[in-house]
């Protein structure tokens, strides 16, 4: 049997609440400069939260001059030809056409999206009175545009991601809610791993921050409601939290493998190492409070990756702010890693960015990339009373100087799935590199 | 990791226009009847497209037992969830999880995986909101201030894409790996090539594939029309008069096993899943290229990941959605990949309408129905084969199969194509 493929990250990128690249972006993580303040898109003062993390003063047109292509992209999809564009310049390789067809992209994608004045024409035209007639559609001052039709494809994104970067190899989308960021990466490892792809472009892109978008949040009460300490709403794992923050943005990797990736000479930030992927088959929305899912995602995750919890040195939470995740997940970590859990130290980057849903598990993954090339890890925001009930090591007060042999960095999703993610520093040695013995 | 790795296919499932059973769908193929006829889910006025392939004759709500659920359910996800758990059934998987002991029942459901194609969402779903929009006229503010009076609390719960994949895993128990792939026309199947790549890598014995979809629906028919992608009232697939295609909605699924495993719990293995290609051909939303490259490569590709030659292959399924230029590129690339001697080729959505994300996966339940009964069903609708891209082993005539190993095509937006090889296991 021949040995399994050992993937290397190379390229970087990311398009966040806190920056608009990876440098800007993790230089303010590390800082813990936060990213929330009052929605400005849309006029969020009737709703119960007003707040939330936007992407703010973006251009795509620095990164994308492609006018015609722009006109078909949505804005998550803006921010996924931004950072896609940015990670392919960091790795420095991008697709030719002689190796156009070993390229694959993988992505985590948002939910359908409509631009709320879409919306709004089909209510003038169809429901008037509230009840929805499709008669009005047919009406001739009914503005229905081909190319809304098209930005609003499920997989527009990947339509116009392959066509402007020149892939045409595996292509594919994943939506798990929260979970798909990290989804889509476990499953670019395996497309490598497997030989599908030499190349594989992953990320994840999102942005509900729409008037539909933070309905659909508020309606379920997940939101913080800290519209007056927009810079502190967003507080993992501390006692006093009291929902999540909603943001959007876009992370993507540039993912290749490792011999390959020396012999060109590539700056390699880390390993991507393994991956781990569960459902909790428990509720919709929550994870069991025993840590039940999360748990299965990690201890694969780490057997995939050949490490043992003395191993992992950081683990980048999902660490959403709502009561039941971050004590759900703190039971896991307990339960996974024994011991050896004062000693990891943990932190949850949504306490800076806000959750970032379908792009969240992609833009944390970057995150620990370059934690691990930094040798830090960096800070849980917003930590001033520790829930008890999250007794787990918090990187509390400021990021902290830590060389990371290998972290983890776990996405759970609504609907149950639970992705972890494994990285290992390029200096480590990987003891797995072997063929996989069935669990 | 071992990529030789066989792999059981122990569970079908279906719904679609044609049928709520496999028996009932695969008759209706056999028959020549089409399950296209007029659109009843809402007055069609003076629509310009005014047929599809509905489930008429039964509320989606009855096709899930669990009568809990359907106020969290959408009508696909009822779809879905039908057809996944008729697969199940089929396997006899929870019957033997039954005889096991809890430690064992514990590793069974951890190491049993789902993967879900789903359409990812419709336009309807926003429209819960217009009681709202229409009484808050245009201000934001009083939109948001009297939301939770107008509107479910559980709207975003009932319309999230993965649905299907979360309630496939609380029905059974399953805990393994999983994934809900988004990705138009190729979701479902791309589910299934997902499904089958985890138990070639060990991660889990045994996983659900399924697809589904619901895109009847005026706003989506309305875009599709003014794209000039949809027919009037008939699909004819590779026909000269083809004018489009038409829309079906439901579901397709399969359970696969590891072959070890499936021998050993002396399952009935109804066939084999042997291998998948997928490529992009980088040409944008809408567009195919006219000259069929990536669905050769990805043709090429299955058939090298399922170590079988051309000349194994005894029925091509064709996506065959009936629009001309999806329809000249395929048949381009069949011919360019089989040469003078391409086995009988069939397709299926004239019967059915186009499933969109759940098209490919029901296609490829069908296509093992069709090995396993020996036969290539003609294509009903087909008068006369399009001159432009014959020669091509499309009949409207029943075609005898000598072999037992199908090759199954499905594209969509985005520039995407699937091909994946599967074997019928002899009756």
């Amino acid at each position: 049997m021949k040995p399994r493929r050992r993937i290397a990250i190379t390229g970087v990128g990311m398009v966040t609440p806190v920056g608009n690249d990876a440098p800007t972006t993790w230089s303010n993580l590390k800082a813990g400069r936060t990213g929330v303040g009052p929605i400005s898109t849309f006029d969020a003062n009737g709703f119960v939260t007003r707040i939330g993390a936007e992407v703010k003063n973006f251009s795509v047109e620095a990164a994308i001059t492609d006018r015609n292509l722009l006109k078909f992209a949505s804005r998550p999809t803006r921010f996924a030809l931004a950072a896609a564009e940015e990670a392919l310049t960091d790795a420095g390789i991008r697709p030719k056409p002689a190796t156009a067809r070993r390229w694959g992209l993988s992505v985590g994608a948002g939910m359908i999206g409509i631009d709320f004045a879409e919306l709004e024409a089909v209510q003038t035209f169809c429901a008037a009175d509230g009840e929805f007639n499709p008669d009005g559609l047919l009406d001739e001052r009914y503005p229905a545009d081909p190319v809304a039709f098209c930005r609003s494809q499920t997989n527009a994104g990947l339509g116009l991601l392959t066509h402007h970067f020149g892939i045409h190899g595996f292509a594919t989308a994943v939506h798990t809610a929260c979970a798909s960021g990290g989804q889509a990466l476990g499953t670019a490892l395996k497309v490598l791993r497997r030989g599908h792809a030499d190349f594989m472009l992953a990320g994840g892109y999102d942005s509900m921050l729409n008037p539909i978008g933070i309905s659909g949040f508020c309606l379920l009460g997940a939101l913080s409601t800290d519209n007056d300490s927009p810079e502190r709403a967003s507080r993992p794992f501390d006692a006093t939290r009291n929902g999540f923050v909603l943001g959007e943005g876009a992370g993507f990797l540039v993912l290749e493998e490792w011999e390959s990736a020396q012999a060109r000479g590539a700056k390699i930030y880390a390993e991507l190492a393994g991956d781990g992927n569960s459902l909790s088959s428990y509720r919709i929305t929550d994870s069991h409070p025993s840590g039940d899912g999360p748990i299965q995602a990690m201890q694969q995750a780490m057997a995939d990756a050949g490490l043992l919890p003395v191993d992992v040195d950081y683990v980048n939470a999902h660490g959403t702010s709502t009561l039941m995740n971050d004590r759900s997940e703190c039971a896991a970590l307990r339960a996974v890693m024994g011991s050896h859990i004062d000693r990891l130290a943990v932190s949850s980057t949504k306490s800076c960015m806000g959750h970032l849903i379908a792009a969240a598990g992609a833009v944390e993954a970057g995150v620990c990339a370059l934690a691990i090339r930094d040798s830090i890890a960096p800070i849980n925001a917003n930590l001033v009373k520790p829930d008890p009930d999250c007794n787990v090591n918090i990187v509390q007060g400021q990021s902290r100087p830590l060389r990371i042999r290998s972290a983890l960095s776990n996405s759970l999703g609504f609907g149950g799935s639970n992705s972890c993610l494994a990285f290992r520093h390029p200096e480590e040695i990987d003891l797995n590199a072997q063929p996989r013995i069935t669990r | 990791m071992n990529s030789s790795a066989r792999i059981a296919i122990t569970g079908l499932g279906a719904v679609c226009g044609a049928g709520l059973t496999l028996e009932s769908i695969w008759e209706s193929i056999q028959a020549g009847r089409s399950a296209i006829g007029p659109l009843t889910q809402w007055n069609t006025g003076h629509c310009p497209v005014r047929h599809a392939a509905e489930v008429v004759g039964v509320k989606p709500q009855t096709l899930v037992e669990d009568r809990k659920l359907h106020k969290f359910l959408s009508r696909t996800d009822m779809f879905g969830l039908y057809a996944a758990q008729a697969a199940i059934k089929q396997s006899g998987l929870l019957g033997y999880r039954e005889q096991l002991d809890p430690e064992t029942v514990t590793r069974f459901n951890d190491q049993t995986g789902v993967y879900v194609g789903s359409g990812g969402g419709n336009y309807c779903c926003n429209y819960d909101f217009f009681p709202l929009m229409s009484t808050t006229e245009g201000s934001l503010q009083n939109f948001g201030r009297e939301l939770s009076s107008s509107v479910n609390p559980m709207w975003l719960l009932t319309h999230l894409p993965n649905n299907v994949l979360c309630y496939i895993g609380i029905q059974n128990g399953f805990k393994g790996t999983n994934g809900c792939v988004t990705n138009q026309c190729v979701g479902g199947v791309q589910a299934l090539v997902e499904a089958a790549a985890a138990i070639r890598a060990g991660e889990a014995q045994r996983v659900v594939g399924a697809g589904h979809d619901a895109p009847i629906e005026p706003e989506t028919i309305l875009h599709y029309h003014r794209l000039g992608l949809l027919s009037e009232d008939v699909l004819r697939p590779f026909d000269a008069g083809r004018s489009g295609t038409v829309f079906g909605e439901g579901a397709g699924a399969v359970v696969l096993e590891s072959l070890p495993a499936a021998q050993n719990r002396q399952a009935t293995i109804l066939g084999e899943f042997l291998g998948s290609g997928c490529t992009s051909e980088g040409t944008g939303i809408l567009a195919v290229r006219p000259d069929g490259d990536g669905l050769r490569r990805a043709m090429e590709q299955a058939l090298a990941d399922a170590g079988v030659t051309r000349d194994q292959v005894g029925l091509v399924v064709a996506h065959g959605n009936g629009t001309r230029a999806s329809d000249a590129s395929e048949a381009l690339a069949i011919r360019r990949l089989f040469g003078d001697r391409p086995p009988p080729v069939t397709a299926f959505k004239w019967a059915f309408g186009h499933l969109i994300a759940a098209s490919g996966i029901l296609d490829v339940v069908m296509s093992l129905v069709a090995l396993r009964a020996r036969v290539a069903p003609g294509i009903a609708s087909l008068h006369t084969l399009d001159p432009e891209i014959a020669p091509l082993p499309v009949s409207t005539a029943p075609q005898p199969l000598t072999k037992e190993i199908a090759l199954v095509l499905c594209r969509g937006f985005g520039g995407m194509n699937t091909a994946v090889v599967v074997r019928a296991s002899a009756v």
